[in-house]
């Protein structure tokens, strides 16, 4: 029993039942104390915030914080002792190594359940007609799978950022080791707060949550709003930790146009999640404040406006899918010379493209709006925004092409998902402008066109480098490499299977097929495609299936990785041993030429630093 | 001339003051010996060529046409004094790395002055592939050629595979210009960037066990600039059509008909305010610019039918009314259906859309006059009428297809399966909702369509049953 409740994870699960009792006993008595009788929204809504900070305090994430504000001494950062074995996955650590795992392994498993609501109303909509699914329930998986992969995705991308960050400019950590373990814990209770949505009675207003119809949902609505808040908090914070790690932590002699290319798209993506995240919590916070209290922030008829609540959602969500691909593109670019020994084509090209997409990424949510209603003048200045976001991103296709151009490229798994990754993202990209000029777009506007579309960014732009990243990673992180043929067999499944869904999904989008419903009209014709999408998608969620066994049986026992299996000049790869020691580099390393000078003999991007440095 | 070398043990002599040249070419000329021995010198210098000739006797001298710092009197005088067998060839990287090969011994008097003065626009006579630029530009050439076709293919292939529904308005054809536009432009990018991404893939692959690094080049800034600038102005240039597509979708007609769009969880109304009818079908008359102003009276819906291309939201609020303009172009039946979620049966919110010739849509408006203010047997005669409830129903008595209509009401009936009723209310609405449950005996099961419980309302019915009532 004391063992059990040694496992920091176990504690602060306890902590948040014990902190939701508590929240929904403390308003429940509040009320009775004014005379009200029970209501279950309040409650819950107390309940989920008091949840998630009781599990962070059980879990011992603010522990540290809280010895600082009484005035005690804690352990410096690198003292800290982690639990030994597995152990240490399961409870508070401040390697950054050990949270980036954390991240990725949670994000891993909200993939697998995000992935599932799909395959559940892929389902039902695989012949027209209603066939085991409610409405209700249809409904709710919609949202859910948009919203618990948008975790995911977040999650994952902390994962890769926080495991290689520190690694690939030579860092021991991340510049705040508590706020980086912060950051993790508390998506945990949030994410619980998100899935406990679809219990709770679900909501039909799919991820975009638009009042009025968030206004009436079930209470899972509440439970959706609180979930996505607080994961908001881990985005704002991780991202934070990462800018300052990342312009005040690099190795000597790293200026910002000699860091490894992935280094600067977190650098972008961070730069967006820090400051856009506030705003899709605002929105939401507002109509839960109006649920709550009656506050018309939304209601027309009260001196609301609906289309108030889209521009803040958009602001944060429109940039978010930049913060969601940016990493992957900065895996591509990452992974590409290596396999193809040569340099990256106009790093700085590349490099300035991520900040680029990142900014231009903040003038273009109205687009999402182009058949809301907002004034008609306004349309027109953002197609001009929407369409200049193919610039940077072209700047980084012409830059990949010109990698490839005469190298000698070899073909391990990583590399296929990059390749993979570069086509997916292309289509995603090539179908962005018809949904970006305007009179078009009134055609495309919420059909399975833009679903498509929008899948082929996300899985071009996040999924495919994510799966190379871990293939490219994994015996760095175990020791060990991933079976090469469960891996191929994973790749070119997964491929022909994801064009086939999104291709489809274009397709009866442009003939009029609408999202986001539950049974359509057998006399449209769509029921042929819808039955091959579905078998597409069960393809894809099989190839995921051999990932995961892969990832699993490898740790075991997959060939050992002995040295520099990649033949990378990255140093995480030429500099240290895999899996990767404890504090990284014992010896710091500086850095005396580009990271990517694959074919110019003699050349080298990192060397030990021979005298012992003296602190400064 | 020959274009094999001789000898086993091949030395080649390289003249030219530019080292990149002599780089490239002793790199190239290694990879393409394939195990043969082979010996390559540098020489960069007049002097040390003619040292290298007379004394290391190559077999092979490749000289730099460009270079002018090499004397090509003096190098031909030693080159023809020579005893043992040797061949010269003169490469030129301005003329894209034409080559010409001459030998020793069958030297003629015209390739001598060919090679004396630099022919002004005469090709030399003889290309080879050998040097990198021309490998290069060989590439080029043929993704180039490959970009081509696939353009052509895939945009063929986007226009023909039926990815649009037909252009049944006005709008419709000026938004499938600019779809036509977006195929061709699509075509072209993914054209380029995939034929250059495999043709990479196939070429520059390392094969077997090889261990060679790629061609060393790191970037380019015209190259970027470019790549910058010419999709910059292409984006505006795009921007700037779409602007002018959506403003000629928004073509102001001032003889446009007004219809009022009302949205509700999970149907639609629409009021004619020109007329005073309220219909839950859009009848529409064709080719006449028809002006919805839409309003929500509840969540946001949105109206959009595939063929009209158009869509707007619909808002809750009586300050946000919001406008769309429509012209129908071709007579038939569609359907506007709900295309932003709005709750439960969010996938069920669509309405009849029917577009009809003016005499038609005038008759239908006089219809719906005349109803406003008719008994319920004069609605339901109409609407028997509107439905074609006469094609097989007569009122006189007469046999057509279908039981005659004529003092039906109130008849004993008798059914196919041997049972029989009193035709009451209860009978007649059931045979018209369920018409194969029974079967008048001497008429046909199954021609009846089974769709009347989905297409006419309740009160619909009743007013066709009040009529049927009214046939003594």
């Amino acid at each position: 029993m004391r063992k059990l409740f040694s496992i920091g994870l176990v504690r602060g699960i306890l902590g948040q039942i014990v902190g939701t009792a508590l929240g929904i006993g403390l308003l429940t008595g509040i009320r009775a104390a004014m005379g009200l009788g029970w209501k279950a929204e309040p409650a819950a809504v107390l309940g989920a915030f008091f949840g998630v900070f009781g599990f962070l305090i059980a879990v011992g994430a603010v522990s540290d914080w809280w010895k600082w504000a009484k005035g005690e001494d804690t352990l410096e950062a690198e003292e800290f002792k982690d639990p030994p074995g597995m152990g240490r996955y399961f409870g508070v650590s401040l390697d950054h190594k050990v949270i980036g795992i954390q991240y990725g392994i949670t994000s891993l498993i909200l993939l697998a359940f995000g992935g599932s609501f799909a395959l559940i109303f892929r389902t039902e909509l695989a012949a027209s007609g209603m066939q085991f699914l409610t409405f209700d329930l249809f409904n709710s998986l919609v949202g859910m799978h948009g919203m618990v992969l948008i975790i995911s995705i977040l999650l994952g991308i902390a994962g890769m950022a926080n495991y290689l960050v520190p690694l690939l400019i030579g860092a021991k950590d991340m510049a705040f080791p508590r706020l980086n373990a912060f950051g993790f814990w508390i998506a945990v209770p949030a994410s619980l707060v998100l899935l406990s949505a679809i219990l709770v009675g679900g909501f039909d207003t799919g991820w975009t949550a638009y009042p009025p119809l968030s206004l009436r949902a079930p209470l899972g609505m509440q439970m959706f709003f609180v979930g996505v808040f607080f994961n908001g908090w881990s985005s704002i914070l991780g991202a934070l930790n990462l800018i300052a790690t990342i312009i005040r932590m690099r190795a000597k002699g790293m200026n910002m146009f000699r860091m490894p290319i992935f280094a600067w798209s977190v650098l972008a993506t961070s730069l967006i999640a820090l400051t856009a995240t506030q705003l899709i919590g605002l929105s939401f916070q507002l109509v839960m404040f109006e649920r709550l209290f009656g506050m018309p922030f939304f209601d027309a008829t009260k001196g609301g406006n609906p289309i108030l609540f889209q521009h803040l959602f958009w602001f944060y969500s429109h940039p978010a899918v930049y913060v969601f691909i940016l990493p992957g593109l900065g895996i591509i670019s990452e992974l590409l010379p290596v396999f193809v020994r040569k340099p990256l084509f106009g790093y700085k090209w590349v490099a300035m493209s991520s900040m680029g997409i990142a900014l231009t990424g903040f003038l273009v949510w109205g687009h999402h709006m182009f058949t809301a209603g907002i004034e008609d003048y306004l349309r027109v200045p953002f197609m001009y925004s929407t369409l200049l976001v193919a610039v940077p991103t072209g700047v980084k296709f012409f830059s990949w092409v010109a990698t490839l151009w005469q190298g000698r490229i070899r073909f391990p798994v990583p590399m296929l998902f990059v390749l993979g990754g570069i086509v997916v993202f292309l289509l995603g990209g090539l179908t962005g402008p018809p949904s970006g000029t305007v009179s078009t777009d009134l055609h495309l506007h919420d059909t399975y066109f833009i679903v498509g579309h929008f899948h082929d960014t996300m899985f071009g732009g996040y999924i495919f480098p994510l799966f190379a990243a871990i293939y490219y990673w994994y015996p760095k992180i175990t020791g060990r490499k991933l079976n090469e043929t469960l891996g191929k067999l994973h790749f070119y499944l997964m491929t022909p299977a994801f064009l086939v869904m999104t291709l489809g999904q274009m397709r009866v989008g442009m003939l009029g097929m609408r999202r986001r419903i539950a049974d359509y009209d057998p006399a449209q014709g769509f029921d042929t495609t819808q039955l091959i999408i579905t078998i597409a998608g069960f393809l894809i969620a099989l190839s995921v299936l051999f990932l995961f066994i892969n990832l699993i049986r490898s740790a075991k026992h997959g060939e050992v990785a002995e040295g520099n299996i990649w033949e990378s000049r990255s140093p995480e790869w030429a500099m240290l041993p895999s899996p990767a020691p404890m504090h990284n580099y014992d010896q710091d390393f500086q850095v005396v030429g580009d990271p990517y000078d694959y074919g110019l003999a003699g050349s080298r991007y990192t060397e030990l630093v021979t005298q012992p440095v003296g602190d400064d | 001339m020959e274009k094999s070398l001789p000898g086993n043990a091949r030395r080649v002599l390289i003249a030219s003051a530019n080292p990149l040249y002599g780089k490239g070419l002793e790199k190239l000329l290694s990879q393409q010996a394939g195990g043969q021995p082979i010996e390559i010198r540098l020489a960069s210098t007049m002097s040390a060529t003619l040292e290298a000739l007379e004394q290391w006797n190559p077999t092979l001298v490749i000289v730099d046409y460009d270079d002018h710092t090499i004397d090509r009197a003096q190098f031909l005088n030693q080159f023809i004094t020579g005893e043992g067998p040797m061949q010269v060839m003169l490469v030129s990287l301005k003329a894209s790395g034409a080559a010409v090969v001459y030998d020793r011994r069958t030297l003629s008097s015209d390739q001598t002055q060919d090679w004396l003065h630099i022919p002004t626009s005469t090709q030399p006579p003889q290309v080879s592939d050998v040097p990198r630029r021309s490998e290069s530009m060989k590439h080029f050439a043929i993704v180039a050629v490959l970009v081509a076709i696939s353009t052509v293919l895939v945009d063929y292939l986007l226009r023909t595979i039926g990815l649009l529904p037909i252009e049944a308005s006005t709008q419709a054809t000026i938004i499938d210009r600019l779809f036509n536009t977006h195929f061709m432009v699509i075509s072209f990018l993914f054209s380029l960037i995939v034929v250059f991404l495999v043709y990479s893939l196939i070429v520059f692959r390392r094969r077997g066990k090889e261990t060679t690094e790629g061609q060393f080049f790191k970037s380019s800034t015209r190259l970027e600039v470019l790549w910058t600038i010419f999709p910059l102005a292409a984006v505006i240039y795009f921007s700037y059509l779409g602007s002018l597509s959506l403003a000629e979708t928004r073509k102001v007609d001032p003889q446009a008909l007004e219809v009022k769009v009302i949205g509700r969880q999970w149907s639609w109304t629409f009021e004619y305010p020109d007329f005073g009818i309220t219909s839950d079908t859009l009848q529409l008359p064709v080719n006449r610019q028809v002006l919805l102003k839409m309003t929500s009276q509840d969540v946001i819906h949105s109206f959009w039918v595939p063929e009209f291309r158009v869509k707007q939201d619909l808002l809750p609020g009586e300050n946000l009314v919001k406008e769309l303009r429509i012209t129908p172009t071709i007579i038939g039946s569609y359907k506007v259906r709900c295309a932003e979620l709005c709750g439960k049966l969010h996938a069920y919110m669509e309405s009849p859309v029917v577009v009809v010739s003016d005499a038609d849509f005038q008759t239908w408006v006089d219809d719906q006059v005349k109803l406003l203010n008719a008994d319920p047997a004069t609605r339901g005669e109409l609407a028997a009428r509107q439905n074609g409830c006469f094609a097989c129903h007569s009122i006189d008595g007469s046999k057509l297809v279908g039981p005659s209509w004529k003092s039906l009401f109130g008849s004993e009936r008798k059914f196919t399966d041997g049972t029989s009723m009193v035709a009451d209310e209860v009978y007649l609405k059931n045979s018209i909702i369920k018409p194969a449950a029974e079967v008048v005996a001497g008429f046909p099961a199954g021609v009846m369509p089974q769709t009347y419980a989905d297409s006419l309302t309740d009160v619909k019915i009743a007013d066709i049953i009040a009529f049927i009532k009214t046939l003594k």
